[in-house]
C-alpha cells in the first residue's frame, strides 16, 4: 500500500513538472509563462516530503525535503514577483501605476 | 531502476524545454526558462536523492533550494535596468 502511494507521489511529481513547462511553452507572454513556475515549484516541491515519508519515514531526509518544499514555495513568490516587476519596469520605464498608462484589461460594457 | 529514477529520468526530460526557452528569443523568456530550470534542478536532484538512496546528499537540492532565490533575484534586478 505504501509503496503504491509513493509511486503515485512520484507520478504526480514527473506530472506536474511536465505541465508547468509545457504550459511554459505554450504561453504567449513572459507574464503569462511566470504562473507556470508555481507546477515545479509549489505542486512539485510539497508532494516530495510526503514521498519522502513513505520512503524512509520520519528521517532527515525528509526533514530536508520539507525545508526544501518550504524554500521554493517562499522563494517562488518573491522571484515571480520580483521578475514580473522587472518586466514591467523594463518595459514601461517604472513599476507604480500613473496617469496616462495604457490600462491592461478593459471591461466591455454589456450591449443595453 | 526504481520508481525514483524513472521519476528523475522523466523530470530531467523536462530540461529539455527549459533549455530551449533559455537559449532562444528575448531576454524575458530565457530569464523565465531559468527560474523554471532551478525549481525543476532542485526537485531533480531529490529524486536522485531517493533513487540511489543516499540521503545523505539531501543537502544538495536544500543549497540549491536556498540558492536559487538569490539567482532568479540578480538577473531581474539586471534584466530592469541593465541587459
Amino acid at each position: 500500500m505504501i509503496a503504491m502511494v509513493e509511486d503515485a507521489l512520484l507520478a504526480a511529481i514527473a506530472v506536474s513538472c511536465w505541465i508547468g513547462c509545457i504550459g511554459m511553452l505554450r504561453m504567449r507572454d513572459p507574464n503569462q509563462a511566470l504562473h507556470y513556475l508555481s507546477f515545479p515549484a509549489a505542486v512539485a516541491a510539497v508532494l516530495l516530503p510526503f514521498a519522502f515519508l513513505c520512503l524512509s519515514g520520519w528521517s532527515l531526509a525528509t526533514l530536508k525535503a520539507t525545508l526544501i518544499a518550504l524554500f521554493l514555495l517562499a522563494s517562488n513568490a518573491v522571484v515571480t514577483h520580483a521578475t514580473a516587476r522587472a518586466f514591467r519596469v523594463r518595459a514601461i520605464g517604472h513599476w507604480e501605476p500613473r496617469k496616462g498608462d495604457a490600462v491592461e484589461f478593459v471591461r466591455e460594457k454589456r450591449p443595453q | 531502476m526504481n520508481g525514483w529514477l524513472m521519476a528523475a529520468y522523466a523530470v530531467g526530460a523536462c530540461l529539455a524545454p527549459c533549455a530551449f526557452v533559455c537559449l532562444h528569443g528575448r531576454p524575458e523568456w530565457r530569464l523565465v526558462g531559468f527560474e523554471m530550470s532551478g525549481a525543476i534542478v532542485a526537485v531533480l536532484l531529490s529524486l536522485l536523492v531517493g533513487g540511489t538512496s543516499r540521503l545523505v546528499f539531501m543537502d544538495l537540492p536544500l543549497t540549491l533550494a536556498i540558492l536559487n532565490l538569490g539567482g532568479g533575484l540578480v538577473f531581474a534586478r539586471f534584466l530592469e535596468k541593465h541587459l
